[in-house]
C-alpha cells in the first residue's frame, strides 16, 4: 500500500490506485473529462495534469494515468499543472456555443464546473467556431453536436461497454463526429447510458428536454421496478410528474449503468388514465371512507361466512413492507393466510430461489467477474437486459458466454448458442450427452463459473436441476455460483414471506367459498395465466376490491377501489433477484401533473388547500391505518425482523445503500414435477416476455411505446416449411389459453419443435412463465 | 553517381526495380542463408545491437535495444510489423527504396523474424505507395518460392509468413501503436502505452514495429558485420548509411544514400548542387516537417541524432528540405501546422483543439493581423503542447514552430509591425 504526498497532504491508498483517485480521496477535486470511474482512464482530454516533484517519472502527468507510489510527492496547484489546466480549458472551449442558457444540461454540467475548475475564463480565440449537423437519433436521445468536446465517454459507454454498434466516432481531428452513419433511432437497449456519462449538453434525454432545471427536480435514490434485478436508479421530479430517471451507482448490481426500460419506462406514473380517487362502483369516496368500507365489510364477511371468505391477494410488484402488512392484517381479521402472487408457477419458482438456492446465488457483480457463464433458459435483453451488458463485460475480460435456450437470444458480445427446446434443456441440465458433457467439463476447469437461470423458462423443475448441476461443478477451492432470473422486482421478497406449499390463487377462489378478494397492486386478468379461468372465479364474488396505482383492466370491474402509490411516491424495499434487499425512497407527492394549460385555458377559478389527485396512499399506509398501527418504517422493519429472522438485513438499511443479502434458508425437501406429455404432431409453446411492454409498468409508458413489439408466432424455418409455412402467413396458433391468429415469421435460430410468442399489450393472455406446455400452428382457412 | 558506400540503394537503377535474379546477382538473400545456417537468434539480436542500428522511421530509438524489450521465447503468436506509412511532408525514402529494391525488405523482414522469433509478419504500406505495394507482393511471391517464406525455412524448423498491408493512409497511422490499431481494422488511434507493443501489441500478443529502412539495413549488417556498420558513419558515434530526401530550393531534389554523420553543407552543396536559383541559403528541416529548423549557422553541423540534438533539432527521417532567402518563415511554419492540424487523430485535446488554435494564431500574424499579444500566446502554446499530448504528433508538429521562435522571431515581429508579410511584394 503505497504512501504518497499530494499537496502537502499525505494518504495511503491500496497498490493500483491511480494519483486522481487518491487525490479524490483526500478531497482534492483534480478536474477531468474523459476519466470515467467505470470506463476507467484514457489520457484523452489532459485535464487532470498534476506535477510529480518526487517519483520514479518526474514532471508534468496526466494524473488518471499514473500509478500512486510510495514516497511520490504530487503538486495539483503548482504553476505549472494550472497553466496547462487553463489551458486545456481553453482548447476545450474553442468551439463551444456557450448557449448554456437554453442547454438541458445547465446546472448539472460538467463542462461547466470543470471550466471554472480549470480556471480558464476569458476567450482568446477568434477564428471561426467549427459546427455541425445534428442528427435524429430517435425518441430518446437528443443530440447537440456543436457542444461536443470529445471525451470519447459516449462511444466508450455505448459501444465499449454496451456492445451498441450503430454508435460511434467518425471523422479526425477537430471534426471528430460521435453519432450514427445516418440519422435514426438508436438501436441499443441501453442507449439512455450516453446521456448520463456525456459531460456536457451534446447528447440530453430528449424524453425530458426542456422541461426542467436541474436545481428545481426532487430526486432521490431507487430501486427500478422493471425487472428483478433491482437496479439503482435515481428518478427526478417535478410538479408531481415523475420527468426523468437516471442512473444510479450500485457496484453489486448495476454498476453505473441501467436500461432503457428502466429509464425511459416511467410513463406509468404521469399516464393520464391513472386512477386518483377511491370510487364504491361508480361513486367517487374519500380515502376515509374507502378504507372503513373496507375494513367494515372484510370483517363482516368473515364473521358471517369464516376465515375463507375474505381472500388477500398481494403482489410481487408491491413492497415488501406492504406484503408483510398484508399477512398482518389477515391475521387481525382472522381469514386465511394471504396469497401474495397471482402467478402461481411463477410464485414457486421464485420460492425454489428464496429458499432452494439461496445459499449459492450471485450477485450481477460476481457475473460480471466470472470467465464462464452458463446462460440456461433466460433471454436477457428481454428478463433482465443489465445482466445482457454484465455478460459482455465477461467476454471483454477474456472471458466466455455460452447459452442454452430455445430462442433466438441475441446479446451485445459474442457468445455459443445452442438452440434447444424447453424439454430438451430440461435433459441438458441433468445430463445432457456428450454437449452436456462438454459444458461440464468447461464449467469445472473454470476459475469462477455462473450459472444463469431464468425461472419463466427453466420452472421449478429446471431450478432444481440447476441447483443439482451448480453442487456438482463446485469444489473445495471455488463454488459454482447460480443467477437466477425472475419476474419481477420483488418476486423474492414475495416467495421469502409465502408459506411453501400453499393453495394457489385460482384453487382458492374455486372452492366458492370466498365472497370477497382483495386484489394489492395485482391483477391476474394480466400477470397470471388461465385468465379465463380467474374471469369466471371472479363471478361468483359477493365483493371485488382494488388497490393498485395502475388502470388495470381488473380496477374497471371492482367493487371498490382504492388508489395507491407508485414506487416513486413511496418509500419500500424490494428483494431482488439474488436476494438482495434494496431500498428505495419516495421522490415525489402524488398529484395531477401541473401543467400550463391549454386552449388559452384560465388560472383556476377555485382554490382548494389539497392538490388535486393527491388522495393516493402507499399500499404499506394503506394496511396500517387498517391495522390502527402507526409505526415508523424502522419500527415496522424490527417487527418484520422480528417475525422473519431472514430479514436482518432490514436494519439499517437505507435507499443509498447497496442493500444486503436475506440470510440463507434450509434447503426444502425436492418435489419431483410430473412433466405433461407432449402429445404428437404438436410443438412446444416458448412464451417469451417482450424486451418493452411486457412487464406492465413499460406497458403503461407511453415513452417506450415506440419499442412495442407486434404480435407474432415464430417458428423454425423447417418447421413452417413442413407445414406448408411461409414467412407472413397468417396461422391459427392453437394453445390451452386458446387459439389466436397471428403472423408467423420464421427463424433459423428457434429451437426446432417451438413455436415462440411474445407478451406484450398486443397478446395479453399469453402470459409468460407457465410451464410446459403445447401448441399447433396451421394456415388461417379463410371463411368466404 | 555518389562516391560514399552503397548498400540500400546498391541495386538502384533509374526507372528499374530489382527483383529476385537481380537481387541475388548482388548478394541478395546471402545475409538470410548466413543468418538461417550459421545464427542462433540470440546471435543476430546481439549483432544488431553490436552495430548500434538506430531507427530510421524518425525517432532514431536503438533497435537491437528495442529488440531486447522483445519476449522471443514466448509462447503463442507473435508479431514483426513493419511500418511502411511514410507520409510525412518532405520524408520520401522509403518510397524510394521499394521502387528500386523491394526485395531487400522482405530478406530484413524474414531474418528479423528469425531474430525476434515471431511467425507472422505484416508490411503496413501506405495508401498511396501503389506501385511499391504491387513490387512488395511480387517480391513476397518470389521468396515464397524461393523457400525463404513458409514452413521450415532453409530447414531450420522456423516457419514464417509475410503478408504486405495496404493503409486505408493517414498520417497518424505512422504512429506505431495507432498502425497496430489500423492494421486490427479499428480506428487509428494511438494506444495507451504501457503496455508497450512488445507486452501487447497485434491483437493483444507480442509485437515489433521497425521502420522499412532500418528492417532493409538488417541484412547488410549480417553480411559486413556490426564493425564494418558502424565504420561507414562519419560520427564516432554514429553507425552506418542513411537515406537522405532532399528536397525544396535546391538544384537538385533527389534521394542519397550517405553515410550517416555528414556535414548539412555537404549536402546542401555537394548532393543538392546549391540552392536554387542562386539564392542564398536561409533554413531546412533537418529530417522531415516535424524536425526545428536549422540555419546558416548549422552548416557545418554533422547530420547525425545525437549532434543534431545537440543544436536543438532532430535527425528524423533525413528528409531535408531547404528554403532559401526569400522564403516567409512563418508561412512555411503555417504551411506546416496546417498539415499536422489536419492530420490529428483528434483523440488528445493539446493535438486536435491545441493545433488549430496555434495554427489560428499562425494565421493572425502571417495575414498581418497579429499583435504582441499574438506572439506571447505562440510562445506559451509551444510551452503547453510540447511534450504534454497522448502521442507524438502533436509535439512533432510543434517542432517547426519552436524552430521558427527560436531563429526566426524577428520575422514574427516584422509581420506585426508591418501589418502584413515583409515577403510578400
Amino acid at each position: 500500500m503505497p504512501t504518497l504526498t499530494i499537496d502537502n497532504q499525505k494518504i495511503t491508498v491500496p497498490e493500483g490506485k491511480t494519483v486522481l483517485e487518491a487525490a479524490e480521496e483526500l478531497g482534492i477535486q483534480v478536474p477531468h473529462f474523459c476519466y470515467h470511474k467505470e470506463l476507467g482512464a484514457v489520457g484523452a482530454c489532459r485535464m487532470c495534469a498534476v506535477t510529480v516533484q518526487e517519483g520514479s517519472s518526474k514532471g508534468l502527468k496526466m494524473s488518471c494515468l499514473i500509478p500512486a507510489e510510495d514516497g511520490m510527492v504530487v503538486t495539483t496547484d503548482d504553476e505549472q499543472s494550472t497553466t496547462f489546466r487553463d489551458r486545456v480549458g481553453e482548447w476545450l472551449m474553442l468551439n463551444h456555443p456557450h448557449d448554456c442558457p437554453v442547454c438541458d444540461e445547465g446546472g448539472e454540467c460538467q463542462l461547466q464546473e470543470m471550466t471554472i475548475a480549470s480556471g480558464h475564463g476569458v476567450r482568446r480565440y477568434a477564428g471561426q467556431k467549427r459546427t455541425y449537423n445534428n442528427q435524429d437519433l430517435g425518441p430518446f436521445v437528443a443530440q447537440e453536436m456543436n457542444r461536443c468536446i470529445q471525451c470519447y465517454r459516449c462511444v466508450r459507454t455505448y459501444q465499449d461497454y454496451c456492445g451498441g454498434r450503430d454508435f460511434g466516432v467518425m471523422g479526425s481531428r477537430n471534426r471528430v463526429f460521435f453519432g450514427r452513419f445516418q440519422d435514426g433511432t438508436l438501436e441499443s437497449d441501453f442507449s439512455g447510458n450516453i446521456v448520463d456519462v456525456c459531460p456536457t449538453g451534446v447528447l440530453t434525454d430528449k424524453t425530458y428536454r426542456f422541461k426542467s432545471r436541474y436545481w428545481d427536480l426532487q430526486e432521490a435514490p431507487s430501486v427500478c421496478p422493471h425487472c428483478s434485478l433491482g437496479c439503482a436508479t435515481i428518478p427526478g421530479g417535478r410538479f408531481h410528474e415523475l420527468q426523468r430517471v437516471r442512473s444510479g451507482e450500485n457496484q453489486l448490481v448495476n454498476g453505473f449503468f441501467i436500461c432503457d426500460r428502466g429509464r425511459f419506462g416511467s410513463g406509468y406514473v404521469n399516464h393520464p388514465e391513472r386512477p386518483r380517487q377511491a370510487r364504491n362502483n361508480e361513486q367517487l369516496i374519500g380515502m376515509d371512507e374507502a378504507l372503513r368500507q373496507l375494513d367494515v365489510e372484510a370483517r363482516g364477511l368473515i364473521e358471517q361466512h369464516g376465515p375463507e371468505a375474505v381472500l388477500l391477494l398481494g403482489s410481487e410488484r408491491t413492497s415488501l413492507e406492504a406484503n408483510w402488512l398484508l399477512q398482518q392484517w389477515a391475521k387481525k381479521l382472522g381469514c386465511r393466510e394471504p396469497v401474495l402472487a397471482a402467478h402461481g408457477p411463477r410464485h414457486q419458482a421464485a420460492q425454489v430461489v428464496a429458499f432452494d438456492l439461496s445459499d449459492r446465488l450471485a450477485s450481477l457483480e460476481q457475473v460480471r467477474g466470472s470467465d464462464l457463464v452458463l446462460v440456461a433458459g433466460a433471454d436477457p435483453l428481454a428478463e433482465a437486459p443489465m445482466l445482457a451488458v454484465a455478460l459482455r463485460q465477461v467476454v471483454r475480460s477474456g472471458g466466455q458466454v455460452i447459452v442454452y435456450d430455445p430462442r433466438p437470444v441475441e446479446l451485445p458480445c459474442e457468445f455459443d448458442h445452442q438452440a434447444l427446446s424447453p424439454l430438451a434443456l430440461l435433459d441438458f441440465l441433468t445430463a445432457g450427452g456428450s454437449d452436456g458433457q462438454h459444458v461440464r467439463e468447461l464449467l469445472q476447469h473454470a476459475e469462477s463459473p455462473i450459472l444463469v437461470g431464468g425461472a419463466d423458462l427453466l420452472g421449478v423443475e429446471g431450478l432444481q436441476r440447476l441447483k443439482k448441476m451448480s453442487l456438482e461443478l463446485s469444489n473445495d477451492q471455488r463454488p459454482c455460483l447460480i443467477y437466477p432470473l425472475l419476474s419481477n422486482p420483488n418476486s423474492f421478497g414475495a416467495a421469502l414471506l409465502s408459506l411453501p406449499e400453499q393453495d394457489d390463487l385460482l384453487t382458492r377462489l374455486e372452492t366458492g367459498r370466498v365472497k370477497m378478494l382483495v386484489c394489492l397492486e395485482s391483477d391476474p386478468l394480466l400477470e397470471a395465466p388461465e385468465s379465463d379461468r380467474f374471469s369466471v372465479a371472479l363471478t361468483k364474488l359477493d365483493k371485488l376490491v382494488v388497490l393498485d396505482y395502475l388502470p388495470t383492466p381488473l380496477s374497471v370491474h371492482a367493487n371498490l377501489f382504492i388508489p395507491t402509490r407508485t414506487p416513486v411516491e413511496s418509500d419500500g424495499t424490494f428483494i431482488n433477484n439474488e436476494g438482495r434487499l434494496r431500498s428505495y425512497a419516495g421522490v415525489l407527492e402524488p398529484g395531477l401533473p401541473i401543467s400550463v394549460a391549454e386552449d388559452g385555458g384560465h388560472p383556476p377559478r377555485e382554490f382548494s388547500t389539497v392538490s388535486p389527485g393527491s388522495d393516493p396512499l402507499s399500499a404499506s399506509r394503506i394496511l396500517q391505518i387498517l391495522l390502527k398501527d402507526d409505526s415508523s418504517l424502522v419500527e415496522l422493519h424490527q417487527q418484520m425482523v422480528a417475525d422473519f429472522p431472514r430479514l436482518a438485513g432490514l436494519t439499517g438499511l437505507t435507499p443509498s445503500d447497496a442493500g444486503v443479502r436475506v440470510a440463507d434458508a434450509a434447503a426444502r425437501n425436492v418435489v419431483n414435477i410430473d412433466l405433461p406429455e407432449q402429445p404428437v404432431g404438436t410443438l412446444q409453446l416458448i412464451v417469451s416476455p417482450a424486451r418493452y411492454g411486457s412487464d406492465l409498468l413499460s406497458r403503461y409508458s407511453d415513452k417506450l411505446e415506440p419499442r412495442f413489439s407486434s404480435a407474432w408466432v415464430m417458428m423454425n424455418s423447417q418447421d413452417a416449411a413442413e407445414r406448408g409455412l411461409q414467412e407472413g402467413d397468417k396461422v391459427i396458433l392453437d394453445t390451452e389459453t386458446g387459439s389466436f391468429c397471428l403472423p408467423m415469421i420464421c427463424h433459423p435460430q428457434l429451437a426446432a419443435g417451438c413455436a415462440l410468442v411474445e407478451n406484450s399489450a398486443a397478446l395479453a393472455s399469453l402470459v409468460p412463465g407457465a410451464g410446459i406446455s403445447y401448441c399447433e400452428v396451421s394456415r388461417e382457412v379463410s371463411h368466404e | 553517381m555518389s562516391q560514399t558506400p552503397q548498400l540500400l540503394f546498391k541495386n538502384r537503377r533509374p526507372g528499374e526495380t530489382v527483383f529476385m535474379d537481380g537481387y541475388r546477382a548482388t548478394g541478395g538473400y546471402q545475409a538470410l542463408e548466413k543468418a538461417f545456417r550459421q545464427m542462433t537468434p540470440q546471435e543476430l539480436r546481439e549483432l544488431v545491437k553490436a552495430a548500434a542500428l538506430r531507427g530510421r522511421g524518425g525517432a532514431g530509438f536503438p533497435t537491437g535495444v528495442k529488440w531486447t524489450f522483445f519476449p522471443s521465447d514466448a509462447p503463442g503468436p507473435k508479431y514483426l510489423v513493419c511500418n511502411c506509412d511514410e507520409m510525412e511532408p518532405g520524408t520520401y525514402k522509403d518510397g524510394e527504396l521499394l521502387m528500386a529494391d523491394p526485395h531487400q525488405l522482405v530478406e530484413g523482414m524474414i531474418v528479423s523474424a528469425f531474430a525476434l522469433q515471431t511467425d507472422i509478419g505484416y508490411i503496413f504500406i501506405r495508401y498511396a505507395y501503389e506501385k511499391q505495394a504491387e513490387h512488395l507482393r511480387r517480391a513476397v511471391v518470389e521468396a515464397t518460392e524461393a523457400g525463404y517464406i513458409g514452413k521450415n525455412i532453409l530447414g531450420s524448423g522456423f516457419d514464417f509468413e509475410l503478408h504486405v498491408h495496404g493503409s486505408a493512409g493517414r498520417y497518424i497511422l505512422g504512429e506505431e501503436t495507432a498502425l497496430l490499431n489500423g492494421l486490427e481494422g479499428k480506428r487509428p488511434n494511438p494506444r495507451l502505452k504501457p503496455p508497450f507493443p512488445a507486452t501487447r501489441g497485434l491483437f493483444g500478443r507480442p509485437t515489433t514495429v521497425n521502420n522499412v529502412e532500418t528492417i532493409a539495413n538488417i541484412p547488410h549488417i549480417i553480411n559486413g558485420g556490426a564493425e564494418w556498420f558502424l565504420d561507414l558513419a562519419l560520427t564516432p558515434d554514429g553507425s552506418g548509411t542513411k537515406l537522405f530526401g532532399l528536397s525544396g530550393h535546391l538544384n537538385c531534389t533527389e534521394c542519397f544514400e550517405l553515410p550517416v554523420g555528414i556535414p548539412l553543407r555537404e549536402v546542401v552543396e555537394n548532393y543538392g548542387k546549391g540552392v536554387l536559383h542562386n539564392h542564398t541559403f536561409k533554413a531546412c528541416l533537418p529530417g522531415g516537417a516535424s524536425t526545428p529548423y536549422l540555419t546558416a549557422e548549422h552548416m557545418d553541423v554533422a547530420l547525425d541524432f545525437d549532434s543534431l540534438a545537440a543544436v536543438g533539432s532532430r535527425f528524423g527521417t533525413a528528409g531535408v528540405t531547404v528554403f532559401d532567402d526569400r522564403t516567409c518563415m512563418v508561412a512555411v511554419t503555417l504551411n506546416l501546422i496546417r498539415f499536422f492540424a489536419r492530420e490529428s487523430c483528434g483523440w488528445c485535446t493539446p493535438c486536435r483543439d491545441g493545433l488549430t488554435m496555434v495554427r489560428w494564431l499562425l494565421e493572425m500574424i502571417d495575414s498581418g493581423k497579429g499583435t504582441p499579444e499574438h506572439l506571447e500566446m505562440l510562445k506559451d502554446q509551444l510551452k503547453n503542447i510540447s511534450g504534454k499530448s497522448f502521442c507524438a504528433l502533436a509535439e512533432g508538429a510543434m517542432g517547426p514552430v519552436a524552430g521558427l521562435l527560436t531563429h526566426f522571431e524577428q520575422e514574427i515581429v516584422d509581420h506585426i509591425e508591418k501589418g502584413c508579410c515583409p515577403f510578400r511584394k
